[in-house]
């Protein structure tokens, strides 16, 4: 299921999967997590898991030098759209898409399970300590933004369309940075290890791909 | 560019707000940036877009197969768990002063953490986020006081919780993000009006260039030790 060598992202080739979502297929989305909310729905529960599971148990695998990558993957799988079915009443269509919102639950589920493993390996000091009362959640530092301040909707939507469209115009070298920090679980500096280049040249590849979706620009 | 909130004038580069964006930032990193991300309106847009960003790469991933006895599996599951109730009525106006991390670290008391004296005007606090190739601590600065000479063995964050300080560049108020890299060396002096609280990290022990101090830090650290391993 994982190739060796990532040249760029694994895109899929058939066009409909790289459509971007249209409003009524995130409006159904939003429906059924509503739904899940009210009253338990089951179906809609399916529906979710349908559309998400593969991303999910996909991006699991992402991570280089799993041991038991298949039990792994099937534990995101698991965790997540559990978290998914319990959260659902903390859904916020007016603070996020639920693909984002999918996303972010998949992200920090995913540096939890990574440290507990790295905790089961490593075997010394404990990261959190367990059970007590000044653990640290991980949802604490990776928090979910609940400031509607600046939110607009419109710009969101806006935006996202920018980013899907600019994605499939970026340089391989932008593309292969970019998706190794957001789906390999690599930091700039271990990206930088790994292509054995300097800090500063993914950085700028970074920036540069950032540049063109027309996200974060540095003062 | 708009300024949003004028007094937070030192953000996270692009760099830190991708890595954090999409996880793979060190904690006690990444504890620094959602610091700064708890003062700063303007960033926490930012990294509204860079999640959106890393919602686009991921639900553009190829598509693994799921095997449908994993779908009866969670069924099973959710039938035993409880449901989250709807949070009713968003906290989302009332704005502590502290990020709720620092909050829980410190047990929601900040006197309640173990504190060292180092100098007359620094205090140190250790924070344990699991991460053993950095250091995380709160420091508090006396007002007017000044943090002993050192310089950076490794890259420092500093995000300030409460107060001001300034060194040779610059004048730093609640909210900045301010990041020394190795070699650097400074002298943060904290203004005269209050003490100033700061969170910050390193990537390796700082060198104090006053050799007593190191000393002290050695006896301390010495003392310190056999405590700490066992906790
Ligand atoms: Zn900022």
């Amino acid at each position: 299921m994982r190739t060796g060598s990532i040249k760029t992202m694994d895109y899929e080739s058939d066009e409909q999967h790289l459509a971007t979502p249209t409003d009524e297929k995130v409006q159904q989305w939003i429906t059924c997590l509503e739904q899940v909310a009210a009253r338990q729905d089951i179906k809609a529960f399916a529906a979710l898991f349908e559309h998400f599971s593969p991303m999910i148990k996909s991006f699991a695998y992402k991570v280089p030098a799993l041991e038991q990558a298949d039990s792994f993957a099937d534990e995101l799988l698991q965790e997540t759209m559990l978290k998914v079915w319990t959260k659902a009443a903390s859904f916020d269509p007016k603070l996020a898409s639920p693909s984002t919102w999918i996303f972010t639950i998949a992200r920090n589920m995913r540096i939890d399970l990574l440290r507990k493993q790295a905790r089961h390996v490593v075997n010394n000091v404990p990261l959190y300590k367990d059970g007590d009362d000044d653990e640290i959640d991980l949802e604490d530092i990776w928090f979910e933004d609940e400031n509607s301040d600046l939110f607009n909707h419109l710009a969101q939507q806006r935006s996202r369309k920018q980013i899907h469209d600019s994605l499939l115009t970026l340089p391989a070298e932008q593309t292969e940075v970019l998706a190794k920090v957001y789906l390999e679980d690599k930091s700039h500096a271990e990206v930088a290890a790994e292509l054995k280049l300097p800090l500063g040249t993914v950085k700028s590849r970074v920036r540069l791909a950032l540049n063109k979706l027309k996200l974060v620009v540095d003062r | 560019m708009k300024n949003i909130i004028p007094m937070v004038k030192y953000h996270p580069d692009a760099r830190f707000l991708t890595d954090y964006a999409a996880g793979s930032l060190p904690a006690s990193q990444a504890l620094c940036v959602a610091t700064h991300l708890h003062y700063c309106a303007l960033c926490r847009q930012k990294n509204r877009e860079l999640t959106e960003l890393g919602a686009e790469l991921f639900m553009q991933l190829q598509p693994a197969e799921v095997d449908h006895s994993e779908f009866e599996r969670l069924v099973a599951r959710i039938a035993v768990v409880p449901v989250n109730q709807p949070a009713k009525t968003r906290q989302a106006q009332v704005v502590s002063i502290l990020p709720t991390a620092i909050n829980k670290l410190a047990n929601g008391n900040l006197e309640q953490l173990e504190w060292r004296r180092i100098g007359n005007n620094l205090r140190v606090a250790n924070l344990n986020l699991g991460d053993q190739q950095r250091e995380t601590s709160l420091l508090s600065i006396k007002a007017g006081g000044h943090v002993p000479h050192h310089r950076h063995k490794g890259d420092e964050i500093t995000v300030i919780l409460k107060g001001s300080f300034s060194d040779h560049e610059d004048k730093y108020s609640t909210g900045d993000f301010i990041v020394r890299t190795r070699g650097e060396t400074h002298r943060p002096v904290a203004s005269q009006d209050q003490d100033c609280l700061c969170l910050s990290t390193l990537d390796a022990p700082i060198v104090m260039s006053n050799w007593l101090l190191r000393i002290g830090l050695y006896l301390y650290n010495l003392a310190a030790a056999p405590q700490r391993r066992q906790a």
